[in-house]
């Protein structure tokens, strides 16, 4: 590969219901990232609420770019460039980081990168704490396995920034499905995590819940699980009033973590891929982790815990390889709400 | 009040895209109905008969979903099933959404006396792993008409 310009990115997220700014190297060298949840905000609702996320955003934007700068020790004159989501996300909340970046980027007279947020999360494999030992950079033709709350999606990269989708999911996300399946477990919100801890304790082979193949396409569903484990719970509650929670969370987890396993293994074999790299929301979910890294004909990369979640480091990665490759945007740069990553 | 079998989620969806098509500014609709039963099914008709130009995907995570049409007009999906005491009136702001566009609502027995007082009230109950009976109740004189519409779409006469 040629050797791309070094830059220093100051990167902002504002899709959903975090506000997150980072300034990384090079697209790898993190030298700051500040994230503020509105988790908390948002738990009494259960979910995100779209409004009252874009009011949050404009109280945290200033303090957490301020907040980055101070971490990182540097001033805005030592930025090369700004990077911000464009989409996909909430509009009000895109708002709130794109005008905030198209301000700094005006005002100092830097170029501005819009980034995909999809993109962004493929792209936290590449990023490092400054100072760290270097990790190995992920290497093309790489499968890239995309999937969260939203988005369930098997892409082929063989370059920088560029998606050959192969495959998404037909219905609900993985994520969606692990929090509807926490819902009719009476699991508390957000139903991921709730079901990994109840999974901890409990017998993946009691349930033979199905997996969906799909064989002859590289697209997921999730809804035929989702609702197998209804019937399952129905048909426990009629027989007794104690459910076995813990032997439905594992069932249901590994059914799940199966498909997406296997389904990316063999995409990678099929497409001649040399790594494979995981990443969005869902990435964080353990039995998932243990199953990809238990493996040895892949390198695997999926990003620490911390770069899983969203966050700004992501998106000045991804924005790094946009600038330096030359995909800079115009000022007029609009948010793009359901931009998909190809 | 009509009542609809469907023996299938291809007939369920159907069902919605006929009355997707009625939609107007301000329309609220409430759907009720066990997970399962086939909520989202029905809102993917909704919203294609009305023309949106987004996928339409259940509001897990984010509890109101927007979806834009080529004319620049929004329809707004909520789930309020997480919620677990009734929001302020001003924080949920619902009255913005139905000045925006048309608002479907799952679980709107969360709600409570926030629903507005006219509406369609959609009952999905099911019968057997693919049969769903569906309950339309209009609120409302609009709902009244709109009821009357689906009648003529649906059954003719």
């Amino acid at each position: 590969m040629t050797e791309l310009k070094p830059a220093r990115i100051l990167a902002i997220e504002t899709s959903c219901d975090e506000t997150a700014c980072a300034i990384l190297e090079n697209g790898r060298a993190l030298l700051s990232s500040v994230v503020a949840s509105q988790m908390e905000i948002h738990a009494r609702y259960g979910g995100v609420f779209p409004e009252v996320a874009s009011r949050q955003h404009v109280l945290s934007i200033m303090p957490v770019v301020q907040q980055a700068l101070a971490q990182a020790h540097l001033t805005l004159n030592d930025i090369d460039a700004i990077a911000v989501t464009q989409g996909p996300g909430l509009a009000g909340s895109l708002i709130v980081g794109v005008n905030m970046a198209k301000g700094m980027a005006l005002a100092l007279d830097k170029p501005l990168v819009g980034v995909n947020h999809l993109e962004g999360h493929i792209y936290s494999s590449w990023v490092y704490e400054a100072g760290d030992k270097v990790p190995p950079e992920p290497q093309f033709p790489l499968m890239a396995l995309l999937v969260s709350g939203g988005h369930t999606e098997l892409n082929l990269m063989t370059d920088h920034l560029s998606y050959q989708r192969l495959g998404s999911t037909l219905d609900d996300a993985a994520g969606e499905a692990f929090d509807k399946v926490a819902r009719l477990l009476e699991l508390p919100y957000p139903g991921g995590p709730s079901i990994q801890q109840e999974a901890e304790e409990g017998n993946p082979e009691r349930f033979n819940f199905p997996r969906a193949w799909l064989d002859g396409t590289w697209n997921f569903s999730f809804s035929g699980v989702k609702t197998s484990v209804l019937y399952e719970v129905n048909d426990l509650k009629k027989r007794s009033s104690n459910i076995p929670v813990q032997d439905l969370a594992a069932s249901f987890q590994k059914a799940v973590v199966d498909v997406l396993f296997k389904k990316t293994m063999n995409a990678a074999r099929e497409f001649g891929a040399k790594e494979i790299l995981v990443a969005g929301g869902v990435s964080a979910n353990r039995a998932l982790r243990k199953a990809f890294k238990a493996q040895t004909e892949f390198p695997v990369h999926i990003p620490p815990l911390s770069l899983c979640t969203d966050n700004a480091a992501m998106i000045g990665a991804a924005g790094y390889f946009r600038y330096a490759l030359g995909y800079v945007s115009e000022m007029d740069l609009d948010v793009l709400p359901a931009w998909p990553l190809s | 009040m009509i009542e609809f079998f469907s023996r299938s989620p291809e007939q369920t969806r159907r069902i919605g895209l006929r009355l997707g098509g009625l939609l107007k500014p301000g329309d609220v609709l409430c759907l009720q109905g066990d997970l399962g039963a086939g909520k989202t099914t029905f809102t993917q008709g909704l919203a294609q008969g009305w023309g949106s130009l987004d996928t339409v995907s259940s509001p897990t995570f984010i509890l109101v979903n927007v979806y834009r049409r080529a004319d620049g007009a929004q329809l707004f999906h909520m789930d309020a099933y997480r919620l677990e005491t009734i929001p302020e009136a001003e924080e949920l702001d619902l009255d913005s959404m139905v000045a925006e566009g048309a608002l479907i609502i799952e679980w709107p027995e969360r709600l409570g006396d926030l629903i507005p007082v006219e509406h369609l009230q959609i009952q999905l109950n099911h019968i057997s792993e693919e049969h769903r009976q569906m309950n339309f109740h209009a609120h409302g004189k609009r709902y009244d008409e709109l009821l009357e519409s689906i009648r003529h779409a649906m059954v003719g006469g």
